[in-house]
């Protein structure tokens, strides 16, 4: 199983003898003793820190099928090195573009994201409300809207009714949140510890999708809830809707409730709060676990990790658009 | 045009979802440890009579052992559970050859890892079925539908197998 | 698979060895490396390194196990190099 490599010291990476090598270097240049990274065991690396390269380590990680994210000094995606597709479908993709072009075909498969997240935020919020958590107004709320979903007739409409149940959704937070209190959900930069947790994980998620996207004949610029965007990957957002509720909240609620992270993992002051570093090990620590977390799948009936249920959605998604079968996106069943 | 491959003969007798899905660009085969596996033993088994073998490729075809002094096409498999896959894609292979004018070719299907091998050659009977064969597989890739799932045990070992499976 | 790999070369193959076992473990102290592994991808490894090897006098020893956490691991003195994936 290839692993992600999260960087966050300084230093040089570069290719040697047909492998990875790291070379620290400090504030004033010194070089530090380097590092070899196995480079059949990388899947991504993630960069946080100041890396110096070459092109002759992006066309070696080209070559290796090696994504490469950044990240600004605010922890803020900044974008990522993403090689030549490897596994081009003309035919796939030509059947991508119909699905968003034909308004028909784009509402149904925006719909089905938007119905899965909702399904999934309601699975915890029960989850909360049956442990004396009363979420039991936002659960309404959220059901409310979800009735609204047939009768929306555009993707932005669509997108006007996915943002009431996520806003409904959000202020449950507060309720299964012990320690911490989030308000209104801040994004750049984030105004508290959860705004900036919830931030960095769906940043986390995000590249997760977009790495799974890349290992597939799927087009990661043609979406269908999110208009394709000029900045973003946007297929990776509409996956990652589904995703969010089962994997990056449920990872919060626990970080925070289980105290896994303090006050001194955060850096705040007026303007903004954001990870420091041992706060943003301790989250990817946490997350790595639970992608490798596994449960025995329904229809493929052996155990499938976390990590690997978003490929599978991948798969489904290229079967819908290629008419072998309809599109079900993932809810959580259990 | 896009040529009817070996790939495509092989498909053909193993599932014809596969063929279908391969042709239209839905790969999975480098997700599978096993076709890994069976791209090694190629080369592992091959590293040191290199020499006499070289690659080649005809009408998108590749061969990657072609001893040409002798006239004998090496295919080299991991297992021979999909035996009659195998022969067939090694007629193919002769019947290429004879079509760009090389005749009297022989192939040698091999199994490293159990200590087989088997002599193939080509009838002209066979190369009846093989346009036959030709024929059925340009019918199914055209399909606009993709075949059905066939649920055969080895569908285990495939590695489409997720991808065909998982429905939710 | 989670593996140890210990090798014993002639020193005119050291550098060959050393540098094969990068690609693909966790260097952690003079011969020694360990990893996670796929079954293929030891294979291909070890491949790679029997022919680098003369097998008359040189040695390679893999121990392997299915996880990593089923292997207690004691470092006593100094760690050479801790295997982490946050750099």
């Amino acid at each position: 199983m290839k692993k992600s490599y999260y960087l966050f010291n300084p230093g040089r990476m570069s290719r040697k003898d047909n492998t990875l090598k790291f070379t620290p270097v400090d504030e004033e240049g010194n070089e530090g003793v380097p590092k070899y990274i196995p480079v059949e065991s990388v899947n991504n690396l993630f960069c946080f820190g100041s890396m110096d390269a070459n092109s002759s380590l992006f066309n070696f990680l080209g070559k290796q099928q090696i994504l490469v994210h950044f990240f600004d000094y605010y922890e803020h995606y900044t974008g990522s090195f993403f090689p030549k597709d490897y596994l081009l479908s003309g035919k796939v993709l030509i059947a991508q573009a119909e699905h968003y072009l034909q308004p028909e075909k784009r509402m149904s498969l925006a719909t089905r994201f938007v119905e899965a997240a909702a399904f999934n935020m309601l699975k915890n919020l029960r989850y909360y409300d049956n442990r004396g958590k009363e979420t039991g107004i936002q659960i309404e709320k959220i059901e409310s809207y979800l009735n609204q979903i047939p009768f929306a007739e555009t993707v932005d409409s669509l997108m006007g009714i996915e943002g009431n149940i996520r806003m409904s959704y959000y202020e449950a937070f507060d309720i299964i949140i012990n320690e911490f209190e989030m308000g209104n959900r801040t994004m750049q930069p984030p105004s508290n510890e959860v705004n900036a947790l919830i931030s960095f994980v769906n940043m986390l998620c995000y590249t997760l999708c977009l790495d799974m996207i890349y290992h597939t004949q799927l087009n990661p610029t043609i979406s269908f809830l999110h208009e394709p965007g000029e900045r973003r990957f946007s297929l990776a957002l509409d996956i990652a809707e589904v995703f969010k509720p089962v994997l990056v909240d449920r990872l919060i609620f626990s970080l925070l409730n289980k105290r896994q992270l303090s006050d001194a993992d955060f850096d705040k002051n007026l303007q903004y709060c954001l990870l420091k570093e041992s706060g943003k090990k301790t989250v990817i620590e946490a997350w790595e676990a639970k992608l490798n977390e596994t449960i025995k799948h329904r229809s493929l009936k052996r155990s499938v990790s976390y990590k690997h249920l978003v490929k599978l959605e991948c798969y489904k998604l290229v079967k819908h658009i290629m008419g072998v079968e309809e599109y079900k996106p993932f809810k959580a069943w259990w | 045009m896009s040529f009817i491959i070996s790939t495509h003969i092989n498909y053909y007798f193993i599932c014809r979802r596969k063929l279908w899905l391969f042709t239209h660009g839905i790969h999975m085969e480098h997700e599978s440890d096993l076709v890994y596996e069976g791209r090694m033993i190629g080369e592992v088994s091959y590293t040191d009579r290199s020499k006499k073998y070289t690659e080649i490729e005809i009408m998108g075809s590749k061969i990657d052992y072609y001893d040409p002094n002798r006239k004998i096409v090496h295919e080299v498999k991991k297992s021979d559970q999909m035996e009659i896959a195998h022969e067939w894609q090694v007629k193919y292979y002769i019947w290429l050859l004879k079509q760009s004018g090389i005749e009297d070719v022989e192939g040698i299907l091999e199994y490293p890892k159990m200590k087989i091998k088997k002599k193939v050659i080509l009838t002209e009977e066979d190369e009846n079925t093989l346009k036959q064969i030709v024929k059925d597989i340009e019918l199914i890739i055209n399909q606009k539908s993709c075949p059905p799932c066939i649920h055969k045990k080895y569908c285990h070992s495939c590695s489409y197998f997720d991808f065909c499976y998982i429905i939710e | 698979m989670y593996i140890i790999l210990v090798y014993d070369v002639d020193e005119k193959r050291v550098s060959k060895m050393l540098k094969l076992c990068r690609r693909y473990l966790n260097w952690i102290q003079n011969s020694v490396f360990e990893g996670e592994i796929t079954e293929v991808k030891l294979k291909e490894l070890v491949h790679h390194a029997s022919r680098i090897m003369d097998t008359e006098c040189d040695s390679l020893i893999i121990f392997r196990t299915r996880q990593e956490k089923w292997l207690e691991k004691m470092v006593i003195g100094k760690e050479k190099n801790e295997i982490s994936n946050m750099i």
